[in-house]
């Protein structure tokens, strides 16, 4: 139960409101996914010339960059989903 | 093969499971788009050709079987390829069967696998006469595929009418970065051209959130609910064959069968359409939908496996919707792979064979275990700590690093000006593998159109 009444509040104050849209089958948060793009592709491109002069060393490091900004962006923002636990089909 | 090179590939192919076990579970994310971008930079890196192999059959399969999860458990397809088994994984969660509709699917994915990977190598050995009698042909191939694809497709007048400008638009481009001296005369940038097809949707969608109006238009959501159902947990892991009964292992073999034999088609049309026919006569509603899902997961399956092994042991050329969309850089991935000179040239039938086996082996052992006994905990993971934001942003990025390397700031905007294109085509109904076929076939239409 205690379960059951935290996702509620979750949901009310996880802002009822409806501001989210959907790209590519799933809903973001404009503002938020505007800041995931930033982010990733700073860290991706800043890999690509910070990295050492070399054949595939840049590419490397920018692949890199893009997986930490993956990872600062999973960090930083929540999933626009909300999981509810049924134990009956409804 | 040395025993470092063994290690190797089985690292490669257990670091695919895992990552692709996570991704393949996020919701709407597609084949393509995950697996292509990251091939492509091990091929760039210089990775041995059977280690980047194993590590894809293994993303392949892997990304597949976990497809299983978010289906039968929240209803929600992981990829275009999962779409037709939503309806029947719902019938059987409606009749609290979810775990079984998890472990049928999952089974029928092993049993996809077995099946396709000693076809698939039987098949390609058949092909291999025709291969340069096909390959002398393949500009003209390619245009062929565009157009057949283009009329298979449900907006076929649209998709056919796109062949040209697009090819133009693309060619252009080229002749433009050789004009300004962004790109030596004569080198294709292709791979971020690939890349700006795949992402089109989404950089549409980025362009209208700048129109306020649009954005004031676009239809606004609360947070998406997701209903899990309650599961006891598993003390044993099941064998994938005692799941399924005789019928249902029959029927999926058949399935795989069938889809080992029509590589060259779209693997979502196949699998609707196989699937509706082999389990469209049974009766009773359970019965069927448990049929449906684990014939369409085999032939999803086996369509994928056969249509990456065929053209890469037979033709080196991509000829088949797979191995144009996320196997595209084992074939064409300048400087490292070229149409003439890839991986079909470099390893020989036994070096693709042992990739494959230790590829889809590791990922079929891991993500069976996983996905059998673990499908809650993922699907909640994935659920409450990947935020769909995060996905986008890191395929946005890698385009966009790609882009970069390709060509230059210019190739920045200019693969943005194909996403722009591509995106609003995609949305007209013209599907991914026209799309792509055309970025094959452009040199060849623009040389044929100036006479």
């Amino acid at each position: 139960m205690k379960k059951i009444d935290n996702e509620l509040k979750d949901i009310k104050e996880e802002d009822n409101m409806e501001r989210n849209i959907e790209v590519w089958e799933d809903l973001v948060y404009i503002k938020d996914l505007i800041l995931a793009l930033v982010i990733c592709s700073t860290t991706a491109l800043g890999g690509y010339f910070i990295a050492p002069k070399g054949q595939s060393k840049p590419l490397l490091f920018g692949i890199s960059g893009a997986i930490i900004g993956f990872v600062i962006c999973a960090l930083l923002i929540k999933p626009k989903r909300i999981l509810v636990e049924d134990s009956k089909e409804s | 093969m040395s025993i470092a090179l063994i290690l190797q590939m089985i690292l490669a192919a257990f670091a695919a499971t895992i990552i692709y076990t996570i991704i393949g579970a996020a919701p709407g994310a597609d084949e393509t788009a995950t697996i292509a971008p990251v091939i492509l930079v091990l091929v760039l890196s210089g990775m041995n050709a059977m280690v980047i192999l194993s590590f894809f059959i293994s993303a392949i399969v892997a990304c597949k079987l976990i497809d299983a999860v978010p289906v039968s458990i929240a209803g929600i397809p992981a990829g275009v390829m999962s779409t037709p088994m939503v309806e029947h994984a719902m019938l059987l969660k409606k009749n609290g069967l979810t775990e079984t509709s998890i472990r049928k699917i999952a089974s029928g994915a092993i049993v996809g696998t077995l099946v396709s990977v000693p076809v698939s190598l039987l098949l390609a050995r058949v092909i291999v006469p025709f291969a340069s009698s096909i390959k002398d042909y393949g500009n003209l191939v390619f245009f062929i595929g565009a157009i057949i694809l283009a009329l298979l497709s449900k907006k076929r007048w649209v998709a056919l009418a796109s062949i040209i400008p697009f090819a133009l638009l693309i060619q252009g481009l080229r002749y433009l970065y050789w004009g300004v001296g962004a790109v030596k005369e004569g080198t294709n940038v292709s791979t971020s051209f690939f890349l700006g097809i795949t992402i089109g949707p989404v950089i549409l969608t980025l362009v209208e959130l700048l129109d306020k109006e649009k954005r004031d238009k676009m239809q606004k959501f609360g947070k998406n609910r997701i209903y899990l159902r309650k599961e006891d947990e598993l003390k044993k892991v099941p064998n994938p064959f005692k799941i399924l009964t005789k019928k249902e292992l029959a029927y999926s073999a058949l399935a795989s069968l069938l889809g080992s034999v029509t590589f060259l088609l779209s693997p979502v049309g196949l699998t609707t359409f196989f699937g509706e026919l082999l389990a469209g006569r049974v009766k009773d509603p359970v019965e069927k939908a448990s049929l449906a899902v684990s014939c369409m997961e085999a032939l999803a399956q086996a369509t994928y496996i056969a249509g990456i092994l065929i053209p890469l042991i037979a033709l080196g050329i991509p000829l088949s919707p797979v191995a144009i969309g996320p196997g595209n850089p084992l074939f064409n991935a300048p400087p490292v792979y070229t149409l003439e000179d890839n991986m079909h040239h470099i390893l020989s039938n036994g070096d693709i064979a042992w990739a494959t086996l230790i590829g889809a082996s590791i990922a079929c052992i891991i993500t069976y275990f996983v996905t059998v006994k673990y499908s809650k905990q993922i699907c909640t993971f994935v659920f409450k700590r990947i935020p769909h934001e995060a996905l986008l942003g890191v395929f946005f990025s890698l385009v966009l690093l790609l882009a970069f390397v390709d060509g230059g700031w210019i190739n920045v905007a200019g693969v943005f000006l194909i996403g722009i294109v591509a995106g609003t085509l995609h949305r007209m109904g013209v599907n991914y593998g026209v799309l792509f076929m055309i970025l094959y076939s452009a040199p060849w239409i623009s040389n044929v159109l100036a006479g």
